[in-house]
């Protein structure tokens, strides 16, 4: 079936079998590896993808629902192509990044989380992505990072 | 590597500072190209069709159905394979597919190729296996005994894949003399590796007919030589590309899809193939680590003093060998944690059984015997009325003393620095005030336990790496990295110490990831060993370029001295007269081969113990450099619903000089969170071979609310065989949060388990007075 | 497998109609890990996401009604939910986690009828009427009735939840719902109890509401147990006199999160720990 939406501020017409997974239509169809899959379940949170500025998991949502929907991926994020966002820059200050794999969905969970909440405390910001798991860091560096970039965007006066 | 800028950082790389990761932009971004993420138009999918028989004569498949699929172009089976078909590190003993016997239900029978993944997957959905059931062994007791059937008939003698047993002074006698003697059982549970990137890889077959796999592994040079043997390809006919990995912690050391991916890749030459296991088959095909049963008895004089230590350690190492002889020495050799202990007598068996494989897991072996060890030790101090970290104090081996396996220590030994750290620390000498502010129904505790672990790969295997560098004719330097990082920084290290040498910033390096084709052997990114042993390769490699390049210089300036001329970023300078070039026009007058040096470089070796038995000096018994922690961990027992939290840990390290604080924070705080899901609540359950948890909605992982803020303190040490006086940080953080939960459990309720993890129900049930 | 989305109720019976075995989601969040399993195949789904109407939040003189489509996110933050059904709050501020929350709805959290579903325990208390409609016309039913076993709903052929209704009531003095799970997010219930108590000025228990989740085929509730309470200051006493009765009301299983003995002895305990809330934390 043919489904128009936005992604990453762009309108995107394509056909598609409207019940394929929208993580697979992402990262197959589209091209963008950004978005990862790594439990198929929805226990991980590593497909989280922004619908409507609402994070969802990308692997439980299936094509024929991005039917005018606005969609954020991970490469959406920055406003130009090279730099990147002051969370994906927290993030690697922070050291918040290890093998990586968790680290897109992690960062569209915070910028949701940024963008009602702009100075969460730890224990807010642990609870706002306790639907992410991450095996390599034991976490205190994203709740680290997550601090730093609401520092970050609150001295620019910007919110997420 | 692809890099994106990183404002802050304009100065040269400098060994020690907390750098940022030069692979975390691109990560950030979603940029990183991790195996998982090739595709391409005309790809095909392979997966495989597993047994889910636990043991079996396996006579054939039947794939009528399954062929008759639309877009499922070929069903292989073993009758493909022209090589040995056979893989494994020391024992090679498991098939790429299934020929004669089926020894677990993870076992592969056929391998499909198809069009796409629904064809793959209804294909695989339509195979159903032929073969005769034998009776199936699952338990490690069971499989010992001698009426019990053979897994391995080609195996001498038994079930016993290797098995160990070191005394020293007169062994078990010695508890005669012991004032105190202390005897416990620990049933430790399977833990899944759980990266959350599963095994994947694509492959192709060139015009020249190599076979190119990109595959998300530890072990690319290892790699090779497996698939070329399993498959009968000749050794440069296979090329292997290894990307950053998405996690691997020791289930990426070893075959995964390398070998099924390249039988595909014949078949069908020139077509990009892809293989990518779904998180269920990854558990049901990945190796874990083993679940174990150790017997102890410790025994110690009226202060306290070691005087005999006694341990049995069964490693359930499932139907094949991985690397299960290997953790079984590296447990056995461990058995007896960090302490002077005069006699001891350590037993370890690696077994096979019908159950799922038991291979490499960060700590290998390790993990598994300090659990038992540590709770012994906090059995000791209750006995003798001591507190815990003084009865570790009091026992805590000593540059000079020998291991409980006999092992003169030689190198660098922190574990009692580690000590009178922890000792000082605000949160142990207040821990009775914090204990006290328990709220209703609760009830918490302090609990401690002291870490060991040996770098490297032992006496025999040669721990050798060999580093390449070059000076580009931009003027940049790429440094040719043959030894993956699986996420743990490496690769970083490696950029941060070339930077520090050549005193050139992040943009003017380059890191190659590993590839058969273009970086040079340098063994597993595994075994504590990565960054010390391609490090120490590294320094040579970029301190001869350096040298090389002022020499040049020199020349074309007609300076008689070179170490009048200094490298700074981008540039040569003449110290005397401030005259500079760029290193582009250096490189200019400088040929290719020049350009690039190489070094190699083997750790050392132990030369004790040489009448030990030589499979287990094969295995990896004795080491040489050894890493020590102490960690601490403050929990609060919820006594209605058994429910552990944890809310302080503290972990101060051994590791050595510390290059990057930053990645050995994430390497403690990462391995200390798998620590916790091992002491807490990852298991699984086995019933006839088959897992009840294949999924994360019923294996569970620690989340962000399960995992405390963790102090991470340097204890301060120089390992002065270590690149700038480093020693492995990698896997040592992980043995020590069972232990010392459990014996917070113990201060916290008086109570000790036999069987791990601490679930709530298993607490609740010790609460209530029933054995553990 | 195509995938539908009508955007009225008047569309769905339509393409419902026209496609018989469709089953219908709206978060997906149960559904698609059915799929994945191969538990289900159906020749076509309907996602119920688009239908405005099922996602409204209105008052009917005493009356909250719900619409069954609503995301608990939604919920957990609508004032209106907040000021008067707490305990529902609570219990959904614990379901699954912050991206489930935000896919799943308060409709497929019941129509699952899991026994560890976390809103029903809530529901329970609260004496839900579940809304069911069919191209034909409602009819209304109490959440007890609706819900048959673990899995098991009165749903009819090509019937939808479309909304819950819950009867507004005299504030209580302590709404609470605890969860026991394995860890401390994206816990599946291994037993829970929603609790709503109100409380005199001197500290007796005026009437209370109770449900267990996880605890047996259905949720529990037990009319012998709040009789009990009703009149009785809330002492430590009064609830391990009790508590022999929890233990003879709960019937849970054995299953791989955990054993009958164990959510037993837990629904109990969960029950033993009401007595803290006299102590301060009454809303905890």
């Amino acid at each position: 079936m043919k489904i128009s939406f936005t992604l990453n501020g762009k309108p995107v017409s394509c056909d598609l079998p409207s019940n394929r997974r929208v993580v697979d239509v992402l990262r197959e169809d589209l091209g963008l590896m950004g978005t990862k899959e790594a439990c198929g379940t929805g226990e991980c949170g590593a497909c989280t993808i922004l619908v409507d500025g609402i994070p969802r998991l990308s692997c439980l949502m299936l094509a024929a629902q991005l039917e005018g929907r606005d969609v954020t991926t991970i490469e959406g994020l920055s406003k130009s192509g090279e730099t990147l966002h002051p969370i994906q820059q927290a993030f690697v200050e922070a050291g918040a990044v290890q093998c990586g794999f968790c680290t897109p969905g992690m960062v569209l969970a915070t910028t949701h989380l940024l963008s009602e909440n702009p100075r969460p405390t730890r224990e807010e910001i642990r609870e706002a992505l306790s639907g992410n798991i991450c095996r390599c860091t034991g976490y205190q560096k994203i709740v680290d990072a997550v601090e730093l970039a609401a520092e970050k965007l609150t001295e620019k006066g910007e919110t997420a | 590597m692809k890099r994106d800028a990183l404002p802050n950082q304009p100065r040269p790389l400098q060994i020690g500072e907390p750098i940022p990761r030069a692979d975390a932009p691109a990560k950030v971004a979603g940029r990183e190209h991790y195996a998982v993420d090739y595709y391409a138009e005309d790809m095909l999918w392979a997966g495989v069709k597993r047994a889910d028989i636990p043991h079996a004569v396996f006579r054939g498949i039947n794939s009528e159905e399954a062929e008759k699929v639309p877009g499922v172009l070929a069903i292989l089976t073993a009758k493909d394979i022209k090589g040995s078909n056979r893989q494994g590190v020391a024992r090679k003993d498991q098939p790429v597919l299934v020929d004669d016997r089926i020894r677990h239900r993870g076992d592969g029978v056929a391998l499909v190729i198809a069009e796409t993944r629904e064809a793959l997957r209804e294909a695989i959905g339509k195979i159903t296996v032929e073969a005769e059931p034998l009776p199936g062994v699952f338990d490690m007791e069971e499989a010992l005994k001698e009426d019990a059937p053979w897994i391995h008939e080609d195996h001498p003698g038994s079930n016993i894949l290797l098995k160990g047993h070191i005394t020293k002074g007169d062994g078990a006698t010695a508890f005669e003399t012991c004032t105190h003697v202390v005897k416990a059982t620990f049933e430790l549970p399977y833990q899944e590796h759980a990266y959350l990137e599963t095994e994947a890889g694509w492959a192709i077959t060139e015009e020249d007919e190599t076979v190119s796999i990109t595959v998300s592994t530890q072990t690319p040079f290892r790699d090779k030589m497996e698939v070329a043997g399993a498959l009968g390809l000749p050794m440069d006919k296979v090329r292997i590309i290894a990307p950053y990995c998405g996690g691997a912690f020791g289930g990426k050391d070893g075959i995964t899809v390398q070998s099924l991916l390249a039988l595909a890749a014949l078949r069908f030459s020139g077509r990009p193939i892809k293989m990518w296991w779904e998180r269920e088959e990854s558990f049901i095909a990945s190796a874990k680590r083993h679940q174990a049963r150790c017997r102890y008895r410790l025994g110690a004089d009226a202060t306290g003093r070691f005087i005999a230590l006694e341990a049995e350690i069964l490693y359930d190492t499932g139907a094949y060998d991985h690397l299960g002889g290997a953790v079984m020495a590296l447990g056995l050799e461990h058995a007896g944690g960090p302490y002077r202990i005069p006699h001891t007598d350590l037993k370890a068996w690696a077994v096979y059984t019908n159950n799922p494989v038991g291979g490499a897991f960060r700590a290998f072996g390790v993990a598994q015997a300090t659990a038992a060890m540590e709770q012994m030790v906090d059995r000791i101090a209750e006995k003798v009325g001591r507190s815990p970290l003084e009865i570790r104090r009091l026992n805590a081996v000593r540059r000079g003393d020998t291991t409980p396996i006999g092992v003169t220590l030689t190198t660098s030994t922190g574990i009692g620095r580690c000590l009178e750290i922890a000792e000082r620390h605000p949160f142990w000498r207040k821990r009775e005030s914090w204990k006290a502010k328990a709220g209703p129904f609760r009830k918490r505790g302090v609990g401690v336990a002291a870490v060991m672990h040996g770098m490297g790969y032992g006496p025999v295997i040669p721990d050798t790496a060999n580093a390449k560098i070059e000076l580009t004719s931009e003027g940049s330097f790429r440094v040719a990295c043959g030894v993956v990082d699986m996420g743990q920084g490496n690769a970083h290290t490696f950029l941060q110490m070339a930077g520090d040498i050549l005193s050139q910033d992040l943009s003017r390096l380059e890191l190659v990831l590993p590839d058969t084709a273009w970086t040079l052997p340098s063994g597993s990114a595994s075994a504590s060993r990565t960054t010390y042993t391609y490090g120490n390769a590294l320094i040579d490699a970029a301190n001869l370029l350096k040298e090389r390049i002022l020499k040049r210089c020199a020349d074309l300036w007609m300076v008689t001295d070179p170490k009048e001329l200094a490298l700074v970023p981008g540039r040569v300078r003449h110290l005397p007269s401030g005259r500079e070039t760029t290193l582009a026009e250096v490189a200019a007058f400088m040929d290719e081969t020049e350009r690039t040096t190489v070094a190699h470089y083997r750790a050392p070796q132990s030369p004790q113990l040489p009448d030990l038995e030589p499979n287990l000096r094969l295995h990896g018994i004795p080491h040489v450099v050894f890493s020590y922690g102490v960690h601490i961990a403050g929990i609060e027992v919820d006594l209605l619903t058994g429910a552990v939290t944890v809310e302080h840990y503290l972990a101060v390290n051994d590791c050595g000089n510390i290059l990057n604080p930053q990645l050995f924070e994430q390497q403690v705080q990462g391995g200390i969170a798998q620590g916790l899901g091992y002491a807490l609540m990852e298991e699984i359950p086995v019933t006839e071979g088959e897992m009840k948890t294949v999924n994360f909605s019923t294996y569970l992982l620690p989340t962000f609310l399960d995992v405390p803020d963790m102090e991470v303190i340097d204890a301060g040490g120089n390992e002065p065989t270590g690149p700038y006086g480093l020693k492995g940080i990698g896997e040592i953080p992980t043995s020590g949060p069972l232990p010392a939960v459990a014996n917070a459990l113990f201060d916290a309720c008086g109570i000790r388990l036999e069987r791990f993890p601490m679930t709530p129900e298993r607490v609740l049930s010790a609460l209530e007075g029933n054995r553990p | 497998m195509k995938v539908l989305l009508p955007e009225i109720l008047e569309m769905l019976w339509e393409v419902w109609e026209q496609n018989p075995g469709a089953e219908v989601y709206t978060g997906g969040t149960d559904l698609l890990v059915k799929l994945r399993e191969g538990v289900t195949w159906p020749p076509a789904l309907i996602c119920l996401e688009r239908i405005n109407a099922l996602r409204q939040i209105w008052e009917e003189e005493d009356t909250v009604v719900i619409g069954a489509g609503t995301p608990h996110t939604a919920l957990i933050r609508h004032p209106l939910i907040q000021v008067e059904f707490p305990v529902l709050v609570e219990a959904l501020k614990v379901l699954g986690s912050p991206p489930i929350r935000n896919m799943g709805t308060l409709g497929g959290n019941i129509a699952t009828a899991s026994p560890a579903g976390d809103s029903l325990p809530a529901l329970y208390v609260l004496n839900a009427e579940i809304v069911l409609t069919d191209a034909k016309g409602s009819r209304t039913l109490p959440i007890h009735e609706f819900i048959t076993g673990p899995g098991q709903t009165g749903l009819g052929p090509r019937e939808i939840i479309t909304g819950i209704r819950l009867k507004k009531t005299a504030p209580y003095t302590v709404s609470r719902y605890e969860k026991v799970g394995k860890r401390k997010a994206m816990a599946i219930a291994v037993a829970s109890l929603a609790t709503c108590l109100r409380l005199s000025p001197d500290g007796r228990i005026e009437s209370a509401r109770l449900a267990w989740g996880s605890a047996g085929p259905a949720i529990v509730t037990s009319p012998e147990i709040e009789t009990a309470m009703s009149g009785q200051p809330l002492t430590p006493e009064l609830l391990r006199g009790l508590i022999p009765a929890v233990e003879r009301e709960v019937s849970p299983i054995d299953d791989i999160r955990a054993t009958a003995v164990y959510r037993r002895k837990v629904a109990a305990n969960l029950f033993l720990r009401l007595s803290g809330i006299s102590e301060g934390g009454a809303s905890a």
